[in-house]
Parts: structure tokens; C-alpha cells; sequence
């Protein structure tokens, strides 16, 4: 009875989506064939793909440090790649398992989702609008011609002045 | 009215950082429900999404 409902689980189709982060230090033309291997991991499983978004490099909002060999290498850069797929909930056991297996991917994430397209549509949001009802004018100075004085004029100016 | 059902987002992606950035105050902590406005249902949404971003790095934990 409990192997009849442990075998039920197991059998049980979802839609997952797997996020991955990839070195930076890895070559543009392997991007292809790590892409290909978590491919393959779910395909094992007779999982279908639903989208994808290439790996594209994304300047990271921390750095991560990753071990490798004695020391540690860190990273403010990576490829930045996902996938949507439905398979059998055992997918993700191995598909955790690959990634950790894998050097060349630095962070990843696994969790289940919908169908649909779950990206907003929309662009370019404010939280705060700005609400202008008058409209700012600006008026141009007006210059004031200048006049040449002549020195005399100058001289009886101040002269005015001072006996004043 | 909030952000999402002006726009009528209906899933929150972790992947949409833009979105999420409004959520998140100068430090990097996800902002309370008197300040996003949202409801009940879409703030749970939108903590789950930054906390996945954060993870995979495209949002900080901390802004110093």
C-alpha cells in the first residue's frame, strides 16, 4: 500500500523553472555545451521545455565567492541563464545534483511555477508620479543696451557725487 | 491602487529586477505593506521573488 503511494508521487508531472549562474571565467563558446548538460538532465527524465533564456552576462548586485582548489575566487559578473520545463518531480533531486556537481555553475535555483508567462509586460515603472498641473515658463532677460559714456559725462557724474 | 493591478501583473518573476527594485528600500529590505500598498496575496509574492533574486545575485541582501 505505501509503495503504491510512494510510486504515485513519483510519477507526478509539474512545471519547474531553473535559474543558474555560470563563471564568468568560463569561454563564451562552452556557455553551449553546459547549457546542453542540464538540457540533458531533464530530458533524461522525459521532461519538456517550455522557455529558455540564454546565458547572458549580468553584473551581479554582490560579489560571490566561490571555492576552487585551496582558495577562493570571487566574482561580480556572471552568465546569467534560466529555463521553464515540465517533468517528474525526480528531476529536481538531479538536477540539484548536476549543478552541484558542476564547477563551472556558481549559483542555482530550482522552483516550481506556472505555465504561463510570468514576466511583466510593462517598462520603465515609477512608484512616485510626478503630478504637474502648472506649467514652468521661463521668461528671457531682457538685456539692456549699453551706452558708450563719454569721460567728461564720467568726470561731471562724480564730481556731482562727492560735492554732494 | 498599487503597482501590480494598475498593470495588471498577475505572477510576480524573480527575474524582473526593475519591477522588484520598487519594493525594495535604499538599503535593500524588502518595504512594508503600508508603504508598497499591496495586498496580502501579492506582497507574499513579490518577498518570495526578491528573496529568489537575491540569491541569484541580481538583488543585493544589504546596500551599504
Amino acid at each position: 500500500m505505501k509503495e503504491e503511494k510512494k510510486e504515485d508521487r513519483e510519477q507526478v508531472v509539474r512545471i519547474y523553472e531553473a535559474g543558474y549562474l555560470i563563471a564568468p571565467t568560463v569561454k563564451e563558446e562552452d556557455l553551449e555545451s553546459i547549457v546542453g548538460g542540464i538540457r540533458n538532465t531533464i530530458e533524461k527524465v522525459g521532461g519538456v521545455f517550455i522557455a529558455e533564456g540564454a546565458p547572458a552576462m549580468t553584473r551581479l548586485s554582490y560579489v560571490i565567492e566561490v571555492r576552487e582548489g585551496s582558495g577562493t575566487a570571487e566574482h561580480d559578473r556572471a552568465y546569467f541563464g534560466w529555463i521553464k520545463f515540465e517533468a517528474e518531480t525526480a528531476v529536481v533531486g538531479m538536477l540539484e545534483a548536476s549543478f552541484k556537481r558542476s564547477a563551472d555553475i556558481i549559483r542555482h535555483l530550482v522552483f516550481r511555477t506556472v505555465r504561463e508567462d510570468t514576466r511583466a509586460k510593462i517598462k520603465a515603472l515609477s512608484l512616485r508620479e510626478v503630478k504637474r498641473t502648472d506649467t514652468i515658463r521661463t521668461v528671457p532677460r531682457k538685456i539692456e543696451e549699453s551706452v558708450p559714456v563719454s569721460e567728461e559725462d564720467l568726470d561731471k557724474a562724480l564730481t556731482d557725487l562727492t560735492t554732494e | 491602487m498599487n503597482i501590480l493591478t494598475q498593470n495588471d501583473i498577475q505572477y510576480v518573476d524573480y527575474k524582473d529586477v526593475d519591477l522588484l527594485k520598487q519594493f525594495i528600500n535604499p538599503h535593500g529590505r524588502v518595504m512594508s505593506r503600508s508603504k508598497t500598498s499591496l495586498t496580502a496575496k501579492q506582497q507574499r509574492a513579490v518577498e518570495i521573488a526578491i528573496k529568489r533574486a537575491r540569491l541569484i545575485g541580481l538583488l543585493p541582501f544589504v546596500q551599504k
